[in-house]
């Protein structure tokens, strides 16, 4: 199998980037897109060329750091999977892919199709957490949780912070990271003392990181690997309201 | 050189209290003034760094991935193990220390085993409390499940996603500690040597990945908690990034490596499709419950799995182990496997898989039944494969996927090196030749969040009273200049192969003689041909780029050279293993229907490697079995 | 903050435009019943409404929302712009999301020129005495059915009026879910019962708005 890969290639962050072509042989359709570049690499290495610098880990769709933008899609042509879990028999032989990074004022690229996502971690560093030091907690089944209640928190835990709600908002807005965090501490018994805090916290990094508004287009929620929906988003207005009023 | 593995005193329920009882302590004045590294991000590593920091110390974390979040923890799907006995099924501290011994057939240690059942119980109420969202009745208590083959219930969940959610509570503790400042977080950032001072783990030499520079990091103590190193496999279910450089690098400055050779192939993954995949992804191990495992009776069987009638099916589990049939333990099923697909009677394009069926169990429970429990599964497998499991059989293979062995510790988990700790997956610890399942997820956060915070100022109490080591000390100069030599010496190679070709050359060399089955044979032709690899590497390894940038296959190529090495201190250590046990299978020892032969007598103990300069010398660390009497593990 | 306060503003100013142009198409409505009666009723409704101080309330209510509304969609989409400085190469937006919910600044771009001369046709005529005089009609009411009934009998206007309706109803339609989920509502089946509800206010407002002017015209 044949594939042009349009490539975004930039040395630097400051730096001028472009789109460059290879004409890449020998795929096969059971490749995993990542394979593919791996295998453009090796042809560059042996060409003497600096190879395409990418970003992966587990490759198996959970740990969230793969993540281009594929062919105008955030993680390729499918809905709610990784980059990784995306397959070369998504194309048709000999077809071009445009590759891109991530693209966010708050996503700044540091080389190639590398983009620097700490910016989740410093809206997490404002209150994405419960604080309880180790040794202080109660027995687990001392504060019983509904089951509804529970699996509504899973549903908004199980984000895996991939960026690709931030890379496919047209606002680049990181509302559906952000409230799915909020939406998870914050309907657990656990969450509470925190609760009004965290929300007004976490949501005021989101807006000093430089995001965008939220304008509910629901792109976010169709390329979240984990489907998260973007009613989060809604409860997470809610809970802010509420906290500005009672607090 | 002789191992003490400081195991305290008393009944093995009232040693890790005496232990605390008589363990130094440091006032919170003094902690102020104490800085630990923490190499590693996973759920030992962050929440090692969060207690550390919660207790006041000042903590340095570094990790390579872009984020603390990423680590390998965030894998594990199946669940954690606690000895709570909320089921009411008869379930004890004192049990699951048993089914753990028993488990890694009687080749770890009784007083660490028993303390990482005793500490199960107090770990699920902190991740209660950290918010993670555990399976839960309708009446609002927690749910457990049974797992891995033991009797009981009491592995702990969090949909498919037990992993993850750990992690991003480690994670979010973690974080809370860098708001507080202090925490220093440092991502991006890997571990290329150790610092030893008088003989004291004093620092880390360091390369900032996006900028390329080596930086020197001191401290009054050392942490590893870098995981895994099965990727000396090449494939496995490990993430890509996972390596056994630091614990490589500690192990050359003079920590000891034990047990090196024990890996657990886990036998439920997807199999290789071509040459250039990197990665098997792991399908869970509960299909098991439902499929049946087979092979076409007829060597190179080419037809379609629908066109091969009943009787041409060869449900070899079922065959061997009457009892357990397709429930037989991870290493066995992975053996058994291996045997067949040796023998010619593997499946798909590359016959390097087995069949696992759920045509009998859609007829006999209906294809919602099914759907309703494995869905997710169903949907992965086709996400990954393109085929659709309810309609023709899904095909599995085994795959590397978790490192027993690991820098040697003792009993406060500090390796040979004093000032050296090793926590999670890159230490030897408690499972033995064979770990058993939902137990990863518990020895990781049992040693970050309860034991290494209360054994490291057992440690530091003593080096309060001297000053502490700067960056500028010599043996700082010396390590950076190493490093820097290392990697100049690899880029000026210039040669004609890939990295990624020596990697693909030594996790074949791996894969067929120290994994699932060794010989004297094998792993003597193995050592050859790593010495081989070792050497071309050296030679003929190209690079491209330089050394001041972001370069991935710089970063590889590290990596690879210290599998290398790795990967020929695995075979010897396999080689002198004389016995089957566990993970650990010598064609050699084995009874007449092809069960394992455990040689008591001569191999009950912890072999632990010295790197010196004539090679790898063994020492011996003898376990004392005083509580449990080994058996013999049959699943006939 | 920010974030929040203006995409509320902008909510609310858009669902309280939402309510107005209930309103409005009621009393477009009239406009259908057979000359003589439509012509009473409409200049008696509008006088009635010019005159109400109550109702003169609601209108600077009005004037002010579409102004906010204006402005903090502005404020948002600089804001926005400057989150996403660069754009992709290659962008398939179609297919996770509607082109509306994509370009509801573009399109509201359209609604605001329509507002102008719609303004411009009734509300400077008839408040601001600008161009032609307006007269009465046979009860004295100042002959607001005469200037909506001439104007529509110009094809180009009623092409114009009837072919802004559509963008009308683009907007409608993202903008009455999006302002219940900017404003906190979260509920998961209200929501789909919203999105529903939302598809049918936007047609029959971008309908109802949009036929009026061809029966006016060939009435």
């Amino acid at each position: 199998m044949k594939a042009t890969f349009r490539i975004w290639r930039q040395d630097t962050p400051n730096g001028q980037g472009g789109f460059k072509d290879y004409e890449v042989d020998g795929l096969n359709a059971d490749m995993s897109f990542l394979e593919a570049l791996d295998h453009l690499n090796e042809i560059l290495v042996l060409r003497n060329e600096k190879v395409v610098a990418f970003e992966y880990d587990c490759r198996e769709g959970i740990c969230g750091q793969c993540g281009v933008y594929i062919n105008g899609r955030a993680h390729g042509p499918h809905e709610n999977i990784t980059t990784c879990q995306l397959h070369m028999r998504s194309f048709e032989d000999g077809a071009t892919i445009v590759i891109e990074p991530w693209r966010a004022d708050a996503f700044p690229i540091i080389k190639d199709l590398i983009v620097d996502r700490s910016a989740f971690d410093r809206i997490i560093e404002q209150g994405g957490y419960i604080s309880a030091k180790t040794g202080t907690a109660p027995e687990a089944n001392a504060i019983p949780i509904g089951k509804e209640i529970s699996d509504r928190a899973m549903d908004a835990a199980a984000c895996i912070g991939c960026g690709a709600c931030v890379a496919t908002c047209k606002n680049a807005s990181a509302a559906l990271f952000t409230s799915a965090k909020i939406n998870h501490l914050n309907s657990l018994p656990q969450g509470q003392p925190e609760a009004h805090k965290r929300v007004l916290e976490m949501t005021a990094q989101m807006e000093k990181e430089g995001f965008g508004h939220c304008t509910f287009t629901g792109a976010c929620e169709v390329e979240c690997p984990e489907g998260i929906s973007i009613v989060n988003i809604a409860e997470m207005n809610a809970r802010y309201l509420k906290a500005k009023l009672f607090s | 050189m002789r191992l003490d593995a400081k195991i305290p005193e008393g009944k093995l329920e009232e040693k890790w209290r005496n232990y605390q009882i008589k363990s130094k302590l440091i006032n919170p004045a003094n902690k102020k003034k104490l800085n630990v590294i923490v190499v590693g991000s996973g759920l030992s590593g962050a929440g090692a760094a969060a207690t550390l920091a919660e207790l006041g110390y000042d903590v340095q974390c570094f990790c390579y991935q872009d984020s603390a979040r990423r680590a390998h923890s965030v894998a594990a799907q199946g669940g954690i193990n606690a000895a709570k006995n909320y089921q009411h099924d008869g379930d004890s501290v004192w049990r699951m220390f048993h089914d753990t011994l028993k488990g890694g057939d009687f080749r770890s240690r009784e007083a660490n085993t028993y303390r990482l059942a005793e500490l199960s119980a107090p770990l699920i109420d902190h991740f209660t409390q950290q918010g993670v969202p555990f399976a839960r009745e309708y009446g609002g208590v927690l749910v457990n499940r049974s797992f891995g083959g033991v009797q009981v219930q009491r592995t702990f969940y969090a949909r498919g996603q037990t992993g993850q959610q750990l992690l991003l509570a480690a994670y979010s503790q973690l974080y809370k500690m860098i708001r507080a400042k202090k925490v220093t977080m440092l991502p991006r950032t890997e571990m290329l040597d150790l610092v030893v001072v008088d003989g004291k783990a004093k620092g880390i030499i360091a390369r900032d990945l996006v900028s390329g520079e080596i930086k020197r990091y001191a401290a009054d103590a050392v942490v590893l908690a870098t995981g895994g190193y099965s990727r000396v496999f090449r494939l496995s279910t490990l993430a890509i990034g996972c390596n056994g450089s630091a614990i490589w690098k500690a192990h050359k400055k003079g920590a000891l490596f034990a047990a090196p050779s024990f890996t657990q192939i886990h036998p439920t993954a997807l199999p290789q499709s071509s040459e250039a995949q990197s990665k098997l992804t792991l399908m869970s191990e509960s299909l098991r419950n439902d499929g049946r495992i087979w092979v076409p009776t007829a060597k190179g069987d080419s037809r379609k799995a629908e066109d091969i009638p009943e009787e041409e099916r060869d449900y070899y589990l079922e065959r061997r182990y009457p009892s357990f049939g397709n429930l037989a333990p991870r290493d066995i099923a992975s053996r058994a496997a291996k045997e067949r697909i040796d023998a010619g009677h593997g499946v798909g394009r590359l016959k390097n898989a087995v069949y696992l069926d759920f045509k009998h169990s859609i007829e006999r429970l209906g294809l919602e039944t099914i759907k309703d429990r494995y869905g997710n599964l169903f949907k992965m497998y086709r996400k990954i494969t393109g085929v659709d499991a309810y309609k023709e059989p899904m095909q599995i293979s085994p795959a590397a996927h978790f490192s027993m062995g690991g820098l040697w510790v003792d009993y406060e988990l500090m390796t040979t090196i004093p000032g050296l700790y090793a926590i999670g997956e890159c230490n030897f610890s408690d499972h033995g030749a064979n770990r058993l399942g939902a137990n990863s997820l518990l020895q990781a956060s049992v040693d970050g969040y309860f034991i290494l915070p209360n054994t490291i100022n057992n440690y530091l109490a003593s080096e309060i009273k001297q000053a502490s080591v700067s960056a500028d000390h010599p043996a700082f100069a010396e390590a950076e200049k190493d490093v820097k030599e290392h990697i100049a010496r690899i880029l000026s190679i210039e040669g004609s192969k890939t990295v990624d070709h020596f990697h693909r050359e030594l996790g074949k060399v791996m894969w067929q003689e120290c994994a699932m089955s060794r010989s004297k044979v094998g792993l003597e032709k193995a050592i050859h041909q790593l010495n081989e690899i070792k050497e071309d590497f050296w030679q003929t390894v190209k690079v491209t780029g330089h050394d001041q940038e972001l370069n991935t296959e710089l970063e590889k190529a590290l990596r690879l050279a210290d599998f290398i090495e790795l990967g020929l201190l695995m075979c010897t250590d396999a080689l002198q293993r004389e016995e089957s046990c566990g993970a650990h299978f010598r064609e050699e020892y084995q009874t007449e229907d092809g069960e394992a032969v455990r040689v008591d007598d001569n191999y009950a103990y912890v072999s632990a490697w010295e790197y010196t300069d004539s090679g790898f010398q063994l020492h011996k660390e003898k376990l004392e079995f005083e509580f449990v009497k080994p058996t013999v593990r049959s699943y006939k | 903050m920010e974030l929040f306060f203006r995409k509320s503003i902008i909510a609310a100013t858009g669902l309280f435009l939402c309510i107005f142009l209930i309103v409005h198409l009621s009393a477009n409505c009239i406009l259908l019943l057979p000359e003589d009666i439509a012509r009473e009723l409409y200049n008696s409704y509008s006088t009635t409404l010019r005159e109400n101080p109550l109702i003169k309330l609601v209108a600077y209510a009005l004037y002010l929302s579409i102004i906010l509304h204006v402005v903090y969609a502005l404020l948002v989409t600089l804001r926005n712009r400057k989150a996403k400085p660069t754009k992709y190469a290659l962008n398939h937006s179609n297919e996770n999301s509607s082109w509306a919910s994509q370009n509801m600044g573009l399109i509201g771009i359209f609604i605001l020129l329509f507002i102008v001369v719609h303004l411009a046709n009734f509300w400077a005529r008839i408040k601001l005495g600008m161009g032609e005089a307006v007269g009465t009609d046979a009860f004295g009411y100042v002959d607001v059915y005469e200037v909506t009934s001439s104007l529509f009998h110009n094809i180009y206007y009623v092409i114009f009026y009837s072919l802004l309706m559509i963008p009308l109803g683009l907007h409608l339609h993202h903008g009455l879910k999006s302002a219940f989920k900017t404003l906190g509502f979260y509920h998961k089946s209200g929501l789909d019962l919203l999105a529903e509800v939302a598809v049918v206010y936007a047609a029959i407002m971008s309908i109802g708005f949009g036929v009026i002017p061809f029966i006016v015209y060939f009435k």
